[in-house]
């Protein structure tokens, strides 16, 4: 029973998930009063009046205590957790015992990070993220509802079934050869290609990757592009697995284990068992789709979720046109959050994708617009801080600093077809009040700067979220060029296939380790610096037997993994950096150090002790170790530091002398190229 | 809200009991629906907004879920929550303390209070809200007063440092309970020592609430003696209610077994051959002024006494077996007669007074209420026993039939709901030797029958007049320096904790072990196969390992912090396991 609900301020829901079972309470408990129908009216209209009281408590709390409600739980382990985003709520709800409250609050985060990569800056406009979230075309909403819901049904399968999701950074492959010959494929051949051809539209590609699943065979960037960030990274990869899902257990289609995992929401996706819900919504994204089994059994309740949802046959849009994701681009001078890219995912195999981001002509708008957005965002805190509006614009150069530039920007963009009349009779209208004072002087700037956001927010989405070019200048690589791109890559890869795509499931193996480091079940070793992992890959499904045996004790084993995953995140939360479990049969460690960059091992300093509600521990949605690697070099300035995690699974009965041996020996070894006849 | 941050290590920091049926109508008013509120100086609108909305948010989740609310957090507030019977409760503390002791401690009060009180429905009919106020106040400053913040995190029963203490005072106080059980009407005894316990009989819960009586007894001034009573003012006694499940835990316990399988053939016999009083003597007269109630047809101890009810119990027919048999005698007449005249209704403090009534209390009623020296004193005191009289008759009309007995699991007490279950009135009688007092769970009809207390009596003063002078003698041994290491043990049946912290004002070098055995028992708590765990902050590295029976807590001081992070065997943190064993063992703690 699971649900995951976005409301703006007034109870009006903004985005909704539900899984079949939740959908079935909701419409019990609504039966009576809705006979006539389950249109989609109905069924949005009862979730939203069954959270009703909860979210004006919510909003009731904040306005007079300050204070607000992070979390519930019931005598029946129901966890709600709840958390405002401006002035959007997101409510996740659990009542099958498989999410705890961590899951949740991440599940919050991860889809306003998905929001975010989908929407850009005008996330920072709550006026026109609520348009945007809810467009009033029903038909539109519920288009843009379900691709939604398919991400982050996407990410919950992951997150339940993937090491690197469950850890948050990225796996390679680890074959050092051919890694090597692609990546200098992609740079000479394919990215050399495509940006000197004339039929790129004025986009000029910054990174390609080719991703076997969900792990990384090759990651190119150009050179005068910025670092993609780790978090982004596992964004996009959640994305194309939306659109071309590798279905890592159709190669075992037990009955037994669509049987087991019907009902529960985003394992039924890739199991070949189907919930339309996800078909449907793929059906916009994943032209290749077609080439999975489609199975005809069709569950009630999950058709009554279907219909509810309204689902009127949308031609799929053309394949070749990009997504617009809005991703972070760290230059000379500054970070910049939320600058547009097109995202190509082109598909070579099933399970294999080829990923092209574009830096799109028109991107240094976005650059000032976010200029613009921090320097008003500024002044309105210090405004709200109480500061004198006279001195508060006086004391800081920003304002003073931009006003020539906005003067230029909107004459620039009055030339444009952007429409910025609002805009530049809002700056007329700050500029005016500027000069002023008096009473209620601070009150209205406020309001001016506010105003000033949302308008600038506002051209920004003409610019970046509308499809502005016309169907006679598509701006985009051409489809030929897309076409060719695809082909390329396929020729280079095409003996290799096979390989690769078993090579993803069994990436590395504890059999190699066997030998080694006896009584090791399992090991997870994360590089927090650049966000990538290795472990021993935890395949669990009937056919694929991986030394863990198969069935219960590999499942066992894995869910023990998982537990120890959130049990040491919560240690690390509260600034525990060491941890080691006596836990039944098992012996568990934990271990996170620093380094710098010629591996001298740095003492071990204090981690900052965060609340129990703060953003979840990870890359994915809030950089946890970019904060706390930023935090731990203010006393190692002038060093490059790193940060590794270490987490072992031992039996038991293994002498803890022994098992902390293995740890230093795989902490040691595991980083070494040079040194890693394991790999 | 200021008063929801107070810095202070206050234990909660809001408490509130909300009547959701007082507010039904649009125009019922929230204020209409607050029973009790903590801290009671709060403004109004702010009581009204918290109860008003954890309340309402609180339905309706419990509602989408069909469950009760458990546990509401806010950003910096945490509560545990509990719902029944359109009654709503909430304790807030701060987020630091960990969630399953917030729950502890709520379920706690409640129970408290139901032992005292019965069941909260019938106590709010019964009487006024200022009394219960009053009362709640009284178990939760109880509840709070003197822990440390380990004692927080643990809930744990006081007791005195038996280190400090010779052990035959040990032996000699369960002594004395023994042989205060051989007094059939006694089902359990503790004893305790300037408010902490010495030795006892009952199960750690009930011990705890017992201790509450105690304390405030204790505080308030000695009585003056009655007239009539050879046992000085030293004796009083108040009504309880204890849960089926606490009943049968006592019935059960390894004395009371003995004695039950020897007086199960009797049961038809007259009274006085189930007495087994072999060493005390034994007052043949005493039988003959037992009470009989009038209304009642069964004798009273034919039904209570709880060999007897256990087998009567089975033998009932389950349809009889309603929450709400109709009780041999009407409730209506006490009850009716205090509404009507309310000049006579008793003030909180009278009614407070005569609720805890010294034994012998109609003996001469005007001397014995601290300067209520009037009759009307001495008629209230008699109003007071008589509804009392009434509520135990109406328990014991409850106590055969009543089902939940018969398939409730050994250790439901922290998941008994007082207020849905019928409670069965018991008398808590206590003695009171200067620093110690002796408390006995007693049948009711015990306080009429004066050759049972009087052999209770004299059988035991002697050996708590001597086991006081020794107590009061022992030096309360100085908190030592604190020493390279610190510990602290909990015993999870008997709910003891041992820690050289205790004695000791919290302080900031204790604070990171504090820190890391809340977090740790919080996991010892959701994680059954756990069964030890080292975690390491900057700070400190403590060492947690726990049994079915105890958990233990271990730091060592000193030594090189200094490390890497990384693995390493000859980390000083991995040694702990070894270091705790060893140091624990002169504390009387074996971890082999």
């Amino acid at each position: 029973m699971k649900c995951l609900l976005i409301s703006s301020q007034s109870a009006e829901v903004l985005f909704h998930w539900t899984d079949p079972e939740f959908h079935q309470n909701v419409q019990d408990q609504y039966g009576a009063s809705q006979e006539d129908g389950h249109g989609l009216p109905a069924f949005e209209d009862s979730i939203s009046t069954l959270f009703a009281p909860i979210i004006i408590s919510c909003i009731t709390m904040v306005d007079r205590l300050g204070d607000s409600y992070t979390s519930f739980t019931t005598e029946n382990n129901h966890i709600y957790v709840l958390h405002q985003f401006d002035e959007c709520l997101y409510i996740a709800v659990n009542g099958d015992g498989e999410e705890g409250e961590g899951d949740l609050r991440r599940k919050i985060y991860v889809m306003k990070k998905m929001i975010e990569v989908k929407f850009g800056m005008v996330t920072l406009s709550s006026i026109l993220l609520r348009k945007e979230l809810r467009p009033q075309d029903t038909e539109q909403r519920a288009r843009l509802w379900k691709h939604l819901q398919s991400l982050l049904e996407t990410y919950c399968h992951l997150r339940e079934n993937d090491q690197s999701f469950l850890v948050e950074a990225v796996e390679r492959l680890i074959h050092p050869t051919l890694c090597e010959q692609c990546i200098e494929f992609l740079e000479r051949r394919l990215v050399q290609q495509l940006n000197s051809s004339v039929e790129r539209a004025g986009e000029e590609v910054l990174h390609a990757f080719i991703l076997v699943h969900t792990k990384l065979l090759a990651f190119y960037s150009s050179r005068n592009a910025s670092t993609l960030s780790t978090s982004d990274l596992l964004a996009l990869i959640i994305m194309a697995q939306n659109m071309y899902p590798s279905n890592m257990d159709q190669d075992d289609p037990n009955p037994e284990d669509i049987e087991s995992t019907s009902g529960s929401g985003p394992e039924s996706f890739y199991t070949p068992e189907p919930s339309p819900t996800d078909m449907d919504s793929r059906s916009s994204d994943m032209p290749v789709r077609e080439s999975t089994p489609v199975f005809e059994f069709v569950d009630p309740d999950v058709q009554m979720a279907e219909d509810s949802l309204h689902t009127l046959e949308v031609p799929p849009p053309d394949p070749s046109t990009p997504r617009r994701v809005f991703l972070e681009v760290s230059l000379k001078d500054g970070l910049f959050p939320m600058m547009p890219h097109s995202m190509y995912c082109l598909p070579l195999w099933p399970g294999i994708t080829l990923v092209l981001l574009t830096k799109i002509p028109t991107s240094a708008v976005a650059m000032s617009v976010y200029t613009f957005l921090e320097a008003f965002a500024k002044l309105e805190k210090r405004l709200n801080e109480g500061q004198e509006g006279s001195a508060a614009t006086r004391g800081q150069p920003t304002i003073q600093d931009i006003r020539s530039k906005l003067d230029k920007f909107i004459k620039a963009l009055g030339a444009s077809e952007i429409q910025s009349v609002q805009l530049h009779n809002v700056w007329t209208d700050f500029k005016n009040r500027i000069g002023k004072g008096g009473p209620g002087f601070n009150r209205e700037l406020i309001r001016s700067c506010k105003n000033m956001k949302t308008q600038l927010c506002g051209v920004y989405r003409q610019c970046f979220l509308i499809e502005s070019g016309t169907a006679d200048t598509p701006r985009r690589l051409s489809p030929g060029l897309q076409e060719r791109a695809q082909t390329m890559v396929q020729d280079k890869l095409m003996d290799w296939k096979d390989f690769l795509l078993v090579k993803s499931k069994r990436n590395i193996t504890m059999v190699s380790y066997l030998e080694d480091f006896p009584g090791l079940i399992h090991f997870i070793c994360v590089d927090r610096s650049s966000g990538q992992m290795i472990a021993p890959s935890l395949n669990i499904t009937e056919r694929n037997t991986s030394e863990l045996g198969k069935g219960p004790l590999a499942q066992f084993v894995k869910s023990k993994v998982w537990n120890l995953v959130s049990t040491t995140r919560r240690y690390l939360q509260k600034g525990y950096s060491t941890v080691t479990l006596r836990d039944g049969d098992f012996y568990f460690c934990y271990f996170l150090w620093f380094e710098n960059e010629t591996g001298y091992k740095l003492e071990a300093g204090d981690i900052p002790t965060l609340p129990d509600d703060s953003a979840p521990i990870g890359m994915l949605a809030w950089d946890y170790y970019r904060k706390l690697l930023r935090y731990y070099s203010k006393n190692h300035q002038g060093e490059v530091v790193k940060c590794y995690e270490l987490l072992t699974v031992h039996l038991g009965v293994i002498p803890t002398e022994v098992i902390l041996q293995h740890c230093r020996q795989l902490a040691s070894k595991l980083w070494e190229p040079s040194r890693n006849p394991l790999l | 809200m200021a008063d929801l941050m107070l810095p202070e290590s206050r234990r909660c920091n809001n408490f509130f009991l909300y009547d959701g049926s007082k507010v039904r109508g649009e125009s019922d008013q929230t204020r209409e629906g607050i029973c009790y509120f903590y801290p009671e100086e709060t403004p109004l609108d702010e009581q009204e907004l918290l109860c008003g909305q954890l309340a309402g948010a609180g339905r309706c989740v419990s509602e989408l879920s069909s469950s009760p609310v458990r546990i509401l957090n806010l950003h910096r507030h945490k509560f545990a929550i509990r719902m029944e019977d359109e009654f709503f409760w909430a304790l807030g503390c701060s987020v630091e303390v960990p969630t399953v002791s917030v729950c502890e401690l709520l379920d706690q009060l409640i129970n408290l209070f139901c032992f005292y009180n019965g069941s909260v429905r019938q106590s709010y009919q019964l009487n006024s809200q200022e009394t219960l106020a009053a009362r709640w106040a009284q178990y939760l400053s109880h509840l709070q007063s003197g822990s440390s913040e380990l004692q927080h995190i643990f809930s744990c029963l006081k007791t005195i440092d038996s280190t400090n203490v010779d052990p035959l005072l040990l032996l000699k106080a369960a002594l004395i309970l023994q042989a205060c059980q051989r007094c059939p009407l006694v089902l359990a005894g503790c004893i305790l020592f300037r408010g902490r316990v010495v030795s006892t009989q009952m199960s750690p819960q009930l011990t705890m609430k017992v201790m509450v009586h105690e304390s405030t007894t204790y505080t308030k001034p000695q009585r003056p003696n009655g007239p009539s009573s050879s046992f000085g003012g030293a004796v009083s006694s108040t009504t309880v209610f204890l849960t089926p499940s606490e009943l049968r835990y006592l019935q059960s316990a390894p004395v009371n077994k003995d004695f039950s399988s020897h007086s199960t053939p009797h049961k038809n016999t007259p009274l006085k051959k189930t007495r087994l009083s072999r060493t005390l003597s034994d007052t043949p007269s005493s039988t003959e002024s037992e009470p009989s109630d009038p209304g009642n047809s069964q004798s009273p101890q034919k039904l209570l006494s709880p060999h007897l009810s256990v087998s009567s119990m089975f033998s009932q027919d389950p349809s009889q077996s309603t929450p709400n048999p109709p009780p041999p005698q009407p409730l209506e007449p006490p009850l009716s007669n205090g509404k009507h005249s309310p000049e006579e209704c008793p003030s909180p403090e009278a009614l407070e007074e005569s609720y805890y009534h010294s034994f012998h209390s109609n003996g001469d009623g005007g001397s014995q209420i601290d300067n209520g020296g009037d009759t009307s004193a001495g008629t209230e005191e008699s109003h007071d026993h008589q509804v009392s009289e009434e509520v135990r008759g109406r328990g014991s009309g409850i106590v055969p039939g009543h089902k939940v007995e018969r398939s409730d699991p050994p250790h439901s007490d922290a998941f008994e709901h007082p207020g849905e279950t019928p409670l069965i009135p018991m008398t808590l009688y206590l003695h009171r030797v200067k620093g110690l007092v002796l408390a006995l769970l007693v049948e009711p009809h015990f306080l009429s029958d004066t050759a049972s207390m009087e052999e209770v009596y004299h059988s035991s003063l002697a050996s708590l007049n001597g086991l006081e002078a020794h107590l009061r003698s022992v030096s309360p041994g100085a908190p030592g320096a604190l020493g390279p290491y610190i510990f602290a043990h909990f015993d999870c049946i008997q709910s003891t904790l041992t820690s050289n912290l205790s004695g000791r004002p919290g302080g900031a070098p204790e604070q990171p072990f504090v820190r890391a055995t809340s977090l740790l028992h919080s996991h010892f708590c959701n994680t059954e196969t756990l069964q030890e765990a080292i975690i390491r902050s900057a700070g400190a590295a403590v060492y947690g390992t726990r049994s079915v029976a105890q958990e233990t807590y271990f730091q060592q001081h000193g030594g090189s912090l200094r490390n890497s992070g990384i693995p390493n065997h000859q980390d000083s943190a991995f040694s702990l396991p070894g270091k705790a064993r060893h140091r624990l063992l002169k504390h009387g703690v074996n971890l082999l």
